[in-house]
């Protein structure tokens, strides 16, 4: 049981030229509580896309730690979020995964919210013999305690003891913006989604996403079943697929931006096959050199601390996670994709996507098996350590060497993308808020 | 021109060789029962109603559109490469409700429902769903031009390949 700071020593060491991690903090329902209490019910958590909620009362039901929540769009066009729990008797509100309800009615007992949160009926107000007459102007839903959006990405706090939204994310909005811009009109979530359940923990899955280390293993059967593929019958244009990256023939580097943000990349060995760039005359008119190097000749992996990723990879992705306990993870994927863009573009987005991201898919299919196997393996408390050893003598502490579009620097980067040491940051972060949770 | 009774009777017994392919796991004679030009298609849930319809614009779990394709997967697969797929999982296909909703001299429509029982590495697990099939006649032999698999389950336990469902 971790009941104490001091308790840290049997979970993390992190010396200067040691950096390992106690395998029990994947298995522990004790320290799974912790996180769920100091780091996902106290910090800023990614929650929807502002696409999914465009009208007024569209809402997506989702979880913050352990606590349903709901997202909505008020009638003013800004977006509130509260608990997914009647203020009388604690059902649920809403029963499906996405709607639109200008008006909330519990399906209990028939009370009736704005989807602003307040209590607009209480049903047979009159005749409920209510303590005092302003009963029901106390019974507004919770809220949470911080809702922020960054370019289309909603973010929330149940506690308000929480930096501003743009400073929690530090340089990773510069690998958002690579995204965001690249449609005018900024992105959207495609129609469609795929939900997996992980036997495992989601540190694991949070790890995995930017793990450049396993790729040339792990998926080294996706990189030949392309080859196989388009050996037997070339493909053109878009409909290629790239695999150098796979076979580790590209320059590559990770990043760690602090806050637990991480970050890995590569240069992408075919980029005319990857949807954007047909958009590429566009994207050298208006963005500088440096960030058209970005966003078009890279792959990126951005994992925002501590519960979703976005990818531009072989398609672009979003894909979140709702650790259930220390055992199982949910983990949801969906396609987000320019606004706008060609026919022929988002086809190849989605074949591609389709082809990688899923665990009907050629990649993530074997991720799952893999993380599984790790899941297991983590369970053979007699020899406890992971270590994340890679690359300590490459640490660099500005990005320096590299592209660089941040006015601020990431904490440490090196120019190798499976190296391990983004995982300190990681960790690090970790263990802060837990810290700091425990502390307050 | 065949009698109704005698075109069903032959669908059946190719949705149950189909079967019967990919639980012995004979990936090879599986891929040879489509058409070079064969649509394998199975969608994802938009909400708890609803599965995309227009695999062009939008997110499929398997959209696979040329027999190539599917011979992608059989690669894969025989590889043993594959983290998901070593072990494999055994399967037993139940396939029942068959239905003919169309009979062309050249084509046939059919639907069907599906349960298939699987054992590997997260123990006993069921799934079950629709086909919805179009069989054409290739050089006098019966092939699958078009299959589409509605997978009812919507969150998913371990890698879902094409012989699970």
């Amino acid at each position: 049981m971790m009941n104490s700071s001091t308790d840290f020593k049997h979970w993390i060491v992190d010396e200067p030229h040691q950096f390992k991690v106690n395998r029990a903090i994947y298995t522990d329902e004790a320290v799974f509580n912790l996180e769920m209490e100091h780091i996902f019910e106290k910090s800023w958590t990614y929650v929807a896309h502002e696409s999914q909620i465009k009208s007024h009362g569209d809402y997506v039901s989702t979880r913050i730690g352990r606590q349903p929540v709901f997202v909505i769009r008020l009638g003013d066009g800004s977006i509130a979020a509260h608990l997914n729990s009647c203020s009388h008797r604690g059902a649920t509100l809403m029963p499906h995964e996405s709607g639109n309800a200008k008006a909330i009615r519990c399906r209990f007992h028939g009370w009736t919210f704005s989807p602003n949160g307040q209590c607009l009926v209480v049903k047979n107000e009159d005749s409920g013999a209510y303590p005092d007459e302003s009963f029901k102007k106390h019974q507004a839903l919770t809220s949470v305690a911080r809702l922020e959006t960054y370019r289309g990405f909603v973010f929330a706090s149940l506690s308000g003891n929480v930096p501003p939204l743009k400073d929690w994310l530090k340089g990773s909005k510069d690998w958002i913006d690579c995204l965001v811009d690249q449609s005018p009109e900024g992105l959207e979530i495609v129609k469609g989604a795929s939900t997996y359940t992980l036997y495992g923990n989601w540190k694991l899955q949070a790890e995995n996403g930017v793990d450049g280390y396993h790729v040339s293993t792990v998926h080294r059967v996706f990189a030949t079943t392309i080859a196989n593929r388009e050996g037997k019958n070339p493909l053109k244009d878009l409909k290629q697929t790239e695999a150098g990256r796979i076979t580790g023939q590209v320059p590559s580097g990770s990043y760690d931006f602090g806050n637990g943000h991480m970050g890995i990349w590569t240069e992408r060995s075919k980029p005319q096959v990857h949807p954007l760039w047909i958009q590429k005359e566009r994207l050298e008119k208006e963005f500088s050199a440096e960030k058209v190097e970005w966003m078009l000749y890279r792959t990126r992996n951005l994992f925002l601390f501590p519960n979703a990723f976005l990818m531009d990879n072989p398609s672009t992705q979003i894909r979140t996670m709702q650790p259930i306990s220390a055992n199982v993870c949910e983990v949801t994927v969906r396609c987000i994709a320019p606004v706008g863009e060609s026919l022929q573009a988002r086809a190849a987005r989605l074949r591609k996507f389709e082809d990688f991201y899923l665990t009907t898919g050629m990649a993530t299919s074997d991720d799952l098996a893999a993380l599984e196997a790790v899941h297991e393996g983590s369970r053979a408390a007699n020899s406890p350590w992971n270590t994340f050893a890679r690359g300590v003598k490459a640490i660099q502490h500005s990005g320096e060497g590299e592209l660089n579009m941040s006015q601020e620097p990431p904490e440490v980067s090196t120019a190798n993308w499976d190296h391990e040491v983004i995982y300190h940051g990681f960790y690090r972060a970790w263990k802060a808020l837990i810290q700091k949770g425990q502390a307050a | 021109m065949s009698s109704i009774a005698e075109v069903l009777a032959q669908a059946q017994e190719l949705l149950y060789l189909e079967a019967h392919h990919l639980d012995q796991k004979q990936w090879t004679e599986w891929v040879e029962m489509y058409t070079q030009d064969a649509i394998f298609w199975m969608p994802s849930w938009i909400n708890e109603t609803e599965t995309t319809s227009h695999p062009e614009t939008e997110l499929n779990l398997l959209y696979l559109n040329g027999r190539s394709h599917l011979e992608d997967r059989v690669y894969r697969l025989q590889t043993e490469d594959s983290f998901a797929s070593v072990p494999s999982a055994r399967t037993v296909h139940l396939v029942s409700n068959i239905r003919l909703i169309e009979a062309h001299d050249e084509h046939t429509v059919l639907k069907a429902t599906w349960m298939v029982h699987s054992y590997g590495l997260h123990g006993p697990l069921t799934r079950a769903g629709f086909y919805d099939y179009t069989l054409k006649r290739v050089d006098g032999a019966l092939k699958i031009a078009y299959k589409k698999v509605t997978l009812i389950d919507d969150k998913l336990i371990g890698a879902v390949d094409i012989f699970h469902v």
